[in-house]
């Protein structure tokens, strides 16, 4: 475990959570032990916030349910105006592994990056994604290769590391978008950002319902995106890039 | 008169736009469109040529496809006046939510720490 001077921060948004947050905290403090931890409890229905705070966690309750990228987006605004260096975006699900978050940060240290994502498709790290979602995320990839020239392999991937100027440039936006994917890729690589993969390990989530279960929800997300990332592209042709 | 009706909807609409603005349940900037519109029903039922007469101005056969175009486009621009203002509102109303958020639990945490001491 290494020692740092940055100030991490690692936010967790969680929406009835109770049955893996606790494994998640565990895992975060045996792993990073020298990075902050924040869970946002997005208005839970079950007692996320209890098990959070039985662990010596911060929790900020939501005022109401303001869905994941709200939720996010409050701890980016806590890490801005608390001065952290780095934020580290996990979910609460149990999805994304404590000791691959290392990965994230060390990587964002040695090449300087804005955002590092870390990656399922970058390399076969044994990740058992439904067809579906295969699918989808092929399509984005292709999406941003073509408007930015760049290869991101997992743009919907939660799993990422901001430094200061990305968790600024994200605790200033006022119309933070409701699902942050390629989207977000899109606008934050329109922008002059830089963004790093890095292949990580994920697992598959053990209990509970992912925000994009069903039929209906998947169908109506993926048009969404496209819609969003036509919109971004049309808003960021021809401008003089820039960075906050 | 024929379009009495007319008239006397267009005076009700506007009555009742006036008594709102009275009440404070409408902003005096908000019933600015409204009473326009209130204000153009009533013309156009005072004087129905006068639809006529710009309709044939404007080289349009069908004078009331003119004034049902009218109609449209008018609600149109009112419809996305506001949903610029309902957006606008929604951005702020979920910055003032997160604030208070992450507000609530430093005060949580400060009355834990003074409880402690």
């Amino acid at each position: 475990m290494e020692k740092t001077k940055d100030k991490i921060l690692v936010v967790i948004p969680a929406y009835n959570e109770a049955e893996n947050i606790e494994k998640v905290l565990k895992e975060i403090k045996k792993d990073i032990d020298y990075a902050d931890i924040l869970v946002i409890n997005d208005c839970s229905k079950d007692n996320t916030y209890e098990i959070v705070r039985k662990n010596g966690v911060k929790c900020i309750t939501n005022v109401f349910n303001m869905r994941y990228a709200m939720a996010v987006q409050v701890g980016i605004k806590y890490a801005y105006q608390n001065g952290y260096d780095y934020v580290i975006q996990m979910d609460g699900d149990g999805q994304h592994i404590a000791s691959e978050a290392e990965k994230l940060y060390k990587e964002a240290k040695k090449t300087n990056a804005d955002i590092v994502i870390g990656s399922r498709y970058l390399k076969d790290m044994g990740y058992p994604c439904p067809l579906f979602r295969r699918i989808g995320t092929k399509m984005f990839e292709k999406m941003i290769k073509l408007f930015t020239k760049r290869r991101i392999a997992d743009p919907l991937s939660g799993f990422q590391c901001l430094n200061r100027s990305v968790i600024e440039k994200y605790a200033k936006i006022g119309n933070y978008p409701e699902f942050p994917d390629a989207n977000l890729v899109i606008e934050m690589l329109l922008t002059g950002y830089k963004i790093v993969e890095v292949p990580v390990k994920m697992r598959l989530r053990e209990s509970g319902e992912s925000m994009h279960s069903g039929i209906i929800k998947p169908i109506k997300y993926m048009i969404e995106q496209l819609y969003t990332c036509i919109i971004i592209v049309v808003k960021y042709a021809g401008k003089r890039r820039f960075k906050l | 008169m024929k379009n009495i009706y007319f008239v006397i909807l267009a005076l009700v609409i506007l009555v009742y736009m006036v008594q709102s603005v009275r009440k404070n349940s409408l902003s005096i900037k908000t019933s600015f469109w409204w009473i326009i519109g209130c204000l153009l029903i009533l013309v156009l039922a005072i004087w129905p040529k006068s639809i006529d007469w710009f309709a044939n101005m404007l080289g349009i056969d069908y004078p009331p496809a003119l004034f049902l175009t009218l109609c449209v486009v008018f609600l149109w621009v009112v419809d996305f006046k506001y949903s610029k203002k309902i957006q606008e509102q929604q951005e702020k109303i979920t910055d003032l939510a997160q604030e208070l958020s992450i507000v609530r639990a430093k005060i949580k945490d400060m009355e834990k720490k003074e409880k402690n001491k």
